[in-house]
């Protein structure tokens, strides 16, 4: 009757985002009087494993087939539906990012499970089993209760605290019957952009709109992000007029983010913008309109144009970051 | 199941998108009844824009192409939602399908559109990333999970090559290309097709259109929202002088501690 | 109502002495769901590909405005009523109606728009033998070519007919050699077929031809700077010995001033409607701003200085829209009436409109004044900003200015509108006589006071509306009883008398439109529209008084004056209301609704 968590890794390491997935595991497992399963599917070396044990996990249940070091959301959910069975778990977790979004809802389905996609809260078990989650994205909450006896839940990455204790996870093998099916899906190339931070994982991220005037002056924001170690992002307006590629667009149609730190220059603020970001814990907005709706959902403002004010603010975090070395 | 497709031959394609009523963006959120539900008067609702604007047009463009020979749109809701069902077959489409039911969760309308689904041979089911109401993004993979099918999501960029799709996707930092046999889900995002605007034409087609309505199969949902909430207003904001950033990165630093 | 009564409905002018039936007018709130879908691809259109680009179409950026018409012709709406045959979707009038006023919104390119579709095709596709239709119509409507419309020449603007354009046969008999100078000619950078205007020899009448911008003797001339619209093409046309085919003589010889005339009546109705598609543009910018701009702690929204003004933005926009699909209803109504006796359908849409070129023209003035007091009232609300070149108040004020000047001045439109109305009455179309000579009666008997225990949502302001009507036949007849032939040249009592009818229709206009939708919808669910028509009629009222004042103080004395000035006084009398909570109760909606939602 364990809590069953996915692990997402990469060369050679685990996620971040994985670890705060294996603690929430682990608080559902202490209210619950169970134990942290691990999953980690492909090959990871023993020690990254075993330190699992430090946010809660019990074990790890591990399929090391090097052919799931990629996605493959179908062979995800076999090994999933294995480990679920054998550990007779009835609460699943994942992550609300690509791949759990790929994995989540498959093995919800397969097992008429109760879904809550994008968890922002720990459940509330005195009322059932209510989990609070972004709609209208971000416009609003809701609790949703998940009233079936299996539960899968993806979390919003960034959002739980991580709290790192001892202990060593037990590593265990899992076996699991592929099918060919399992790996229908072959991969042909990936292109990772390089020094490039994910936007959607960032934690600190600077945005771009229309009050930039070009694409041509976007050096002196790539110069600001770079020196925060920022993520670059940008107002659909911005994309739509190809300024900037489209999966920097945040916003109700395009990315959701919620990082740190969210600094938005030259956006106006519309509440289709406002959507996509509210989740950010810090909002600094720049704009020369002192009316820009989007100081009223601000936590630092600045009223002044934004090439102007940008290198300025560059300067700062460089003089800043000399002296806190 | 699998015998069910995989009729494909080239120039044959049956595609299915799913659809989606969701309010319009500039739809402000209100609450009512003691905050279990939306207040939906006044709200204007439009197909989910990732449906509409990737999918469906994504279809299109693979029709006018001569890759796909039909193109069917499916949604799940009451005789009220065939308004926007209209507004998408204005865009294109040979028929419509609605399941005549209220869906409280993502798994009760990837049942009924599955068991519709298993129904038609379809090669290719189409739909968005998420709907802009309940930011699920569920129902696709989910779908291709009770159809036994191959799923791909986050995609920018569909190309079919005889009895297979090659996908290029959205992965973390990057971008990824798949290959994989029909049938497949594949969920849109950006890139997959450039949004239209329906044409005079298409607005008079999409009248006589076929729209069918299908009794839904009976399954329960496996959740319940119990309450919602709005978000908290920020409180006050800082404003400092252009001159003095300094000032503001002390502030991230030490107040915000995001430095 | 008898078959032969409601034929007997439509006749144009008729709201002066008629009571018209709520049930009988249309109202906006009835588009169904083909029209609602036309409509968004408009806004969705202008949304997508004009509004991004408002300052390079100002700036006249080389081939952009051609292309934009392009697009709009991919997307159906250049030929919204065009037949079939010629390409078009054989829309009815009201739904290009709506397409103008949704388009209305687009600034410049609206301009263009309409100029291309109404002015630069209409005289081919109504007057053009089929041969003429077949060969540009199919093009125009696709947009693949563009219209133009030349009528203006320097010496001759409102008095078009006294224009020195002059076309003489060359002496083989094939060519009509055209010469003179045509300006203010929208869209005639761009255009590639004319419709131009000039005298054959010595004749007394216009005629028309269909002139190709590679004719041998055309040439443009350099663009003009304009107060706004900078972004709609204007220029001067030149004709040099121009040789225009025999065959592109449109309809026949000395038939020009009709069909300026003709198509002026349809391009008076449709500004009325692109003019409100620009206010509720422009009001929806003005909430925004006001909901967004804060002084002294609040947003200015939450003052009762702006909150007056945003209401009277949209009291003035909603009641003008009234009028204005009023009016076109009936034109389609009046079309389809011609049909069925037997006209051609293309006759039957000329007479059809020609009936209403009354109305025409009454729209024509208020919807272009509405929109530049929402324009006026717009830069206010924005405060610094308005007069900011950043703002996008700058651009709609000064786009803004031309609606009151083309299309026939307001002023040649308020004299037609008391022109037409008093030659309707004397070739008896249209009994005003009868109904003047009852209220000169009612004026000398004992006052009519019952009907004021009488129950009813709407009973007050139908015995208003009766009131404004027999105050204009008072005042009306004694006019032309005192000035007789002068009263053409009584310039002044002819702009009063319009004053008044203009806010008589209009105010009627949205008293059975506000009517028609509590029967639709219910009492409680318009109630914001219920006191629009509160504060339009209360405004009215006191409009009307003025206008009869002055009318009568220029033309009247001694008893008979004090007489017809308690006449009106009773005619125009209305029940004190609280006009300012009913215009706090428009605005806060407009308010949270955070655009223009009526």
């Amino acid at each position: 009757m364990s809590v069953i968590v996915l692990v997402e890794h990469t060369e050679g390491s685990i996620k971040k985002k994985s670890l705060e997935a294996v603690q929430y595991a682990t608080s559902i497992a202490q209210k619950t009087g169970t134990t942290v399963s691990a999953i980690v599917l492909g090959t990871l070396p023993n020690d990254e494993m075993e330190n699992l044990g430090q946010y809660g996990a019990h074990k790890v249940l591990n399929v090391p087939d090097a052919r799931l070091n990629e996605l493959h959301p179908r062979a995800y959910t076999t090994a999933l539906l294995t480990a679920a069975q054998q550990e007779a778990s009835k609460i699943i977790i994942m992550l609300h990012d690509i791949n759990g979004r790929a994995v989540a809802p498959r093995v919800a389905g397969k097992l008429k499970a109760g879904l809550v996609a994008g968890a922002l809260s720990y459940p509330d078990l005195d009322k059932g089993f209510v989990i609070k989650k972004a709609v209208f994205s971000g416009k609003a909450f809701a609790h949703v209760n998940i009233t079936s006896d299996v539960k899968v839940i993806t979390l919003i990455p960034n959002t739980f605290q991580l709290n790192k204790g001892e202990g060593k996870a037990s590593i265990e093998k899992l076996d699991v019957n592929f099918s060919d099916n399992d790996f229908g899906i072959t991969v042909k190339e990936v292109n990772k952009i390089k020094g490039e931070i994910p936007l959607a994982d960032a934690q600190l991220v600077v945005s771009g709109g229309r009050g930039l005037k070009g694409p041509e002056n976007w050096g002196i924001l790539e110069d600001l992000a770079k020196e925060l170690g920022a993520a670059t992002a940008c107002s659909r307006p911005v994309a739509d007029a190809h300024w900037r590629p489209h999966h920097e667009h945040v916003g109700q149609t395009g990315g959701t983010v919620r990082p740190d730190l969210y600094i938005a220059v030259g956006i106006s603020g519309a509440i289709q913008h406002l959507a996509g970001v509210n989740g950010s814990k810090n909002i600094v907005v720049i704009n020369k309109d002192p009316e820009a709706p989007f100081f009223k959902a601000a936590n630092y403002g600045v009223v002044g144009d934004a090439l102007e004010v940008l290198p300025k603010l560059t300067e700062a975090v460089k003089k800043f970051r000399q002296n806190h070395k | 199941m699998v015998s069910l497709f995989g009729r494909f031959r080239g120039g044959y394609m049956k595609i299915l998108v799913c659809i989606s009523q969701v309010p319009d963006t500039s739809t402000k959120i209100v609450l009512k009844d003691d905050n279990t539900a939306i207040n939906n008067q006044g709200t204007t609702y439009i197909v989910n824009p990732y449906d509409e604007w990737y999918a469906l047009v994504c279809a299109l463009e693979l029709k006018e192409s001569g890759t796909a020979s039909d193109i069917h749109l499916i949604t799940v809701g009451k005789a009220d939602v065939e308004p926007v069902i209209r507004k998408a077959l204005a865009l294109g489409g040979d028929e419509a399908i609605r399941i005549d039911a209220d869906s409280n969760d993502p798994f009760q309308t990837a049942t009924y559109i599955a068991e519709y689904a298993k129904s038609v041979s379809y090669d290719l089911i189409l739909c968005g990333k998420e709907s802009i109401d309940y930011n699920n993004g569920a129902v696709g993979a989910m779908l291709a999970g009770l159809l036994d099918i191959d799923y791909i999501g986050f995609a920018t960029d569909i190309q079919i090559n005889g009895s297979s799709v090659i996908v290029k996707r959205e992965i973390e930092g990057g971008e990824e290309t798949d290959a994989c046999s029909l049938p497949v889900v594949i969920a849109c995002q950006k890139g997959v097709a450039e949004a239209r605007i329906p044409n005079m034409r298409g607005i008079m087609a999409a009248r006589t259109r076929p729209l069918k309505a299908v009794t839904p199969v009976a399954v329960d949902p496996v959740t319940e929202i119990l309450a919602y909430e709005l978000p908290p207003a920020k409180a006050g904001i800082k404003l400092i002088e252009a001159d003095n950033m300094d000032e503001l990165v002390a502030l991230l630093h030490t107040e915000a501690k995001v430095l | 109502m008898s078959e032969i009564e409601s034929i007997k409905a439509i006749k144009g002018g008729e709201f002066l002495i008629r009571e018209t039936q709520a049930d009988s007018v249309f109202i906006p709130e009835e588009w169904n769901e083909e029209q609602l879908m036309i409509a968004e691809t408009c806004t969705n259109f202008l949304a997508q590909n004009v509004v991004p680009n408002l300052t390079r179409i100002d700036e006249q950026e080389e081939g952009l405005m051609p292309h934009l018409m392009e697009e709009a012709g991919a997307l159906g709406l250049l030929s919204i009523s065009i037949p079939e045959q010629y390409g078009g979707f054989g829309k009815d009038f009201k739904t290009s109606m709506l397409v103008t006023e949704k388009l209305g919104a687009g600034n410049s390119f609206s301009v263009a728009f309409s100029a291309h579709t109404g002015i630069g095709t209409l005289p081919i596709l109504y007057y053009g033998n089929d041969a003429q239709k077949e060969k540009y119509i199919p093009k125009l409507a696709s947009g693949e070519w563009k219209g133009a419309y030349c009528l203006t020449e320097p010496g001759a603007g409102s008095d078009a007919n006294s224009g020195k354009a002059r076309a003489k046969l060359s002496a083989d008999g094939k060519y009509y050699l055209l010469t003179g100078q045509k300006m203010w000619i929208t869209n005639a950078g761009f255009a590639d077929v004319f419709t131009v205007f000039a005298k054959i020899d010595d004749d007394e009448n216009l005629s028309a031809f269909i002139v190709e911008k590679d004719f041998e003797g055309l040439s443009l001339n350099t663009e003009e700077h304009k107060m706004g619209i900078k972004g709609s093409s204007t220029r001067q046309v030149f004709f040099n010995d121009c040789k225009v085919p025999v065959e592109n003589l449109l309809s026949e010889r000395q038939n020009g001033f009709k069909i300026a005339v003709n198509i002026l009546n349809l391009g008076r109705i449709k500004l009325g409607g692109a003019t409100i598609g620009a206010s509720k543009e422009v009001i929806t910018s003005a909430i925004r701003y006001a909901n967004e701009r804060e002084q002294f702690g609040r947003p200015i929204s939450k003052y009762g200085a702006i909150r007056y003004k945003l209401a009277q933005q949209a009291i003035r926009t909603y009641a003008s829209e009234a009028a204005i699909y009023r009016a076109s209803q009936n034109m389609e109504e009046a079309t389809e009436m011609y049909e069925a006796s037997g006209l051609d359908p293309i006759k039957a849409k000329l007479k059809g409109t020609e009936q209403f070129a009354i109305e025409a023209a009454i729209i024509k003035v208020h919807a272009s004044e509405t929109l530049d007091y929402v324009v006026d009232e717009g830069v206010q609300i924005y405060g610094g900003m308005g007069y900011s070149a950043e703002a996008p108040m700058d651009r709609a004020y000064r786009d803004s200015r031309i609606n009151r000047i083309f299309e026939g001045t307001n002023e040649i439109n308020r004299m037609l509108t008391v022109d037409m109305m008093l030659k309707r009455a004397l070739k008896g179309e249209l009994d005003l006589m009868g109904p003047a000579q009852k209220v000169a009666g009612e004026l000398m008997s004992v006052p009519d006071f019952g009907g004021a225990d009488e129950e009813g949502l709407f009973i007050k302001e139908k015995k208003y509306i009766a009131g404004f009507k027999k105050a204009i036949l008072m005042v009306a007849g004694a006019a032309v009883q005192k000035l007789m032939t002068q009263l053409g040249k009584e310039q002044e009592v002819l702009m009063y008398l319009a004053d008044m009818l203009i806010e008589l229709y209009v105010s009627e206009s949205l008293q059975l439109r506000v009517e028609k939708l509590v029967g639709l919808k219910g009492e409680e669910a318009v109630k914001e529209k219920l006191d629009m028509m509160h504060v339009y009629i209360n405004d009215a009222a006191v409009k009307i008084a003025n206008a009869g004042r002055e009318a009568i103080n220029s033309f009247a004395d001694g008893d008979e004056r004090r007489m017809m000035l308690m006449g009106l006084k009773r005619f125009t009398k209305t029940e004190d209301i609280n006009t300012t909570q009913a215009r706090r109760n428009i605005a806060a909606k407009l308010i949270e609704a955070n655009k223009y939602c009526y």
